[in-house]
């Protein structure tokens, strides 16, 4: 079943009383973000459900939202996700070879999770690192300047840290 | 006497001065600095009314992109008997080519807390919002801090500086959407709806986030506070040039030998800019110049030729005036500071296909013109891309962001089409190329061809 922690709960809290009496309902972004870090990287309708049961709203005006928002995952997504950018400036400075080489790397398309459930890669539009270029989103964090050096090393990093907590 | 007084403002920093002082991301150091200084002034010697007229008379225009002027932003907040009224800061800074506002907020995040507290006194907003896309999702953890720390040092909560004044400033995240940018958007947002914009009027300083009187300033804007309430409206104003007033965060990217994040006085050339070792320090290679976007993903390209100079034969500045000169037909805009230079080895209409591809992918799907258009618009530069199209199609995509333009409730509309319109205005022999040449554009670009040339001024 669906829950938070006591200590989530507490944190829902104080977010809900960051907006006006009877305007909960503000709170659904951040709550989307904490749910979808607690609940295995994505959204499921349970999930999704139990949001809107936490902020008395309709499970439609979260369904509604949480489609909306490209960072919200409505589907399962694998440990790590790569998310490269691949606008303009990213464009100019070879994304398309990065977004290349990690597909051939982990022998996934763009949109495909590796079969151990480790890795998924998706293209992003602009991220705000243009003249880091190019890079991806990794988690809570920017790789920037990346090449397939880094790449490679990005991917050993995470084999090394999902090995560690097993 | 006129350049003594240019000399004297050449280069100056009102906003990244400090950026590199050890520490300056903590209240201590940043405090040391002189920080919070204006905080000061502005809550004990200054009514609200008087902080909106120096911010009137600085000049400063909206940092965002649409350049509008803030004092008179400010001024235009309805204050209906018994409302609360609201601040909101927009960090949802998500233009191609702009990066800015992360960097004020990551190194100097003090500097956008001390604008806020003081815009939001000068507003009347005791809860204050800061907007942050999502994909930053780091900063909230600096911003927060900051938050915390000017709190402990009086700075923020219940009776600031004993004044009677109290503020909350909470952090909210987006989550991946750049339509939420769009300050109507960014207020739905904030509700936990959808990024679709409203429909103005009611514009937000009149009905805004909850239905109530809403600022909705940009990062910049708001940190630019801080040296006008401290220096004055007027000494702030006499920095830079005609309406383009103190200094602007220029995010360059693309082709260049140094990006990053420049402050500059709106007083440099742009071949200055992209050429100085202060600045971008020229294109790597020794590759040569062959079109820039000067502000943002949105504004118009301009070919090289174009950019160093206006067709009038004068040197282009970087500020609001100089870029914008020629209008559309020649001209392009600062928009939001996001610089994007290519070199002579880029193809337009890639690059031109990626934006596209941006666009369509940002939609929020309301108007009907910008929905069905964006996704036609990638879809047939991609076919030209590929050596699949027609030279119908270079007049088709003409005729389709003519019938977004101006036709749809936000401004994405807009920014969709233009960069489509200019790349067609000023490179339509490389789209025809594509089309007459397909075969080999797809194993070589079409290069710099004249786009360097000189242009011939009649005198």
């Amino acid at each position: 079943m669906v829950q938070f922690s006591e200590e989530k709960l507490a944190k829902v809290k104080e977010i809900i009383a960051r907006y006006p009496d009877g305007k909960q309902k503000s709170a659904l972004l951040p709550l989307l973000h904490l749910a979808q870090d607690n609940f295995g990287g994505w959204l499921s309708a349970e999930t999704m459900d139990y949001v809107a049961s936490l902020l008395q709203i309709e499970p439609i005006e979260v369904y509604e939202v949480a489609t909306f928002y490209s960072m919200y995952n409505t589907k399962p997504v694998g440990k790590y996700v790569f998310e490269v950018c691949q606008t303009g400036p990213c464009m100019l400075n070879g994304s398309d070879n990065i977004i290349a080489y990690i597909s051939q790397t982990l022998g996934i398309k763009v949109g495909e999770t590796t079969a151990d459930g480790l890795f998924t890669l998706k293209t992003a539009e602009c991220l705000g690192a243009c003249g880091y270029a190019p890079m991806m989103q990794l988690g809570k964090h920017y790789r920037e300047h990346l090449t397939k050096d880094k790449v490679d090393a990005i991917i050993s990093e995470c084999r090394t840290a999902a090995a560690a907590n097993n | 006497m006129a350049k003594a007084m240019q000399l004297n403002t050449m280069g100056r920093k009102l906003l990244l001065e400090k950026a590199h002082v050890e520490g300056i991301r903590y209240f201590d150091v940043y405090r040391r600095e002189g920080g919070y200084r204006s905080v000061e002034k502005a809550l004990k010697t200054m009514t609200q009314e008087e902080i909106v007229e120096e911010v009137k008379k600085s000049g400063l225009r909206g940092r965002g992109g649409a350049g509008f002027p803030a004092g008179m932003k400010w001024g235009f907040i309805a204050k209906p008997e018994g409302v609360p009224r609201h601040l909101v800061c927009n960090a949802d800074e998500s233009e191609p080519g702009t990066f800015k506002d992360r960097y004020l907020m990551e190194f100097i995040p003090h500097l956008l807390i001390e604008g806020l507290i003081v815009a939001s006194y000068a507003l009347g907003s005791n809860a204050t919002y800061i907007y942050i896309r999502g994909e930053y999702a780091w900063i909230p953890d600096i911003l927060e801090q900051a938050i915390a720390e000017a709190k402990a040092n009086g700075f923020l909560g219940k009776n600031i500086l004993g004044t009677g004044f109290d503020c909350e400033i909470y952090v909210q995240r987006g989550a991946g959407a750049y339509i939420c940018g769009e300050e109507t958007a960014l207020i739905e947002s904030l509700e936990g709806k959808r990024g679709n914009p409203r429909i103005k009027p009611p514009f937000p300083a009149i009905k805004g986030v909850w239905g109530r009187p809403t600022v909705v300033n940009n990062v910049e804007t708001l940190a630019a506070v801080v040296p006008i309430i401290n220096e004055g409206g007027e000494e702030y104003a006499k920095i830079g040039v005609g309406k383009s007033t103190g200094t602007k965060l220029i995010s360059a990217c693309g082709n260049i030998n140094k990006p990053g994040v420049y402050e500059i006085d709106m007083t440099i050339s742009v071949e200055e800019f992209i050429y100085s070792d202060e600045y971008c320090g020229g294109i790597p290679n020794g590759k040569r110049l062959k079109a820039c976007i000067p502000g943002g993903s949105s504004v118009p390209i301009l070919p090289a030729n174009l950019l160093l100079k206006t067709a009038k034969g004068e040197t282009r500045l970087m500020n609001y005036e100089s870029l914008s000169d020629g209008g559309f037909a020649t001209g392009s805009m600062m928009g939001s500071g996001g610089f994007i230079v290519l070199d002579e080895d880029q193809c337009v209409v890639r690059n031109t296909y990626s934006l596209a591809r941006f666009y369509r992918h940002e939609s929020c799907g309301q108007c009907s013109p910008c929905r069905e258009g964006t996704g036609w618009m990638e879809k047939v530069l991609l076919r030209l891309e590929n050596g699949e199209g027609k030279i119908s199609d270079i007049d088709l995509l003409w005729d389709i962001q003519s019938k977004i333009e101006g036709n749809t409730i936000c401004p994405l509309g807009d920014a969709a089409s233009w960069p489509v319109a200019a790349a067609i205005r000023h490179f339509r022999d490389e789209f025809e190329w594509h089309v007459t040449h397909a075969a080999e554009a797809q194993t070589r670009n079409f290069g710099l061809a004249h786009y360097a040339d000189p242009i011939y001024v009649p005198v």
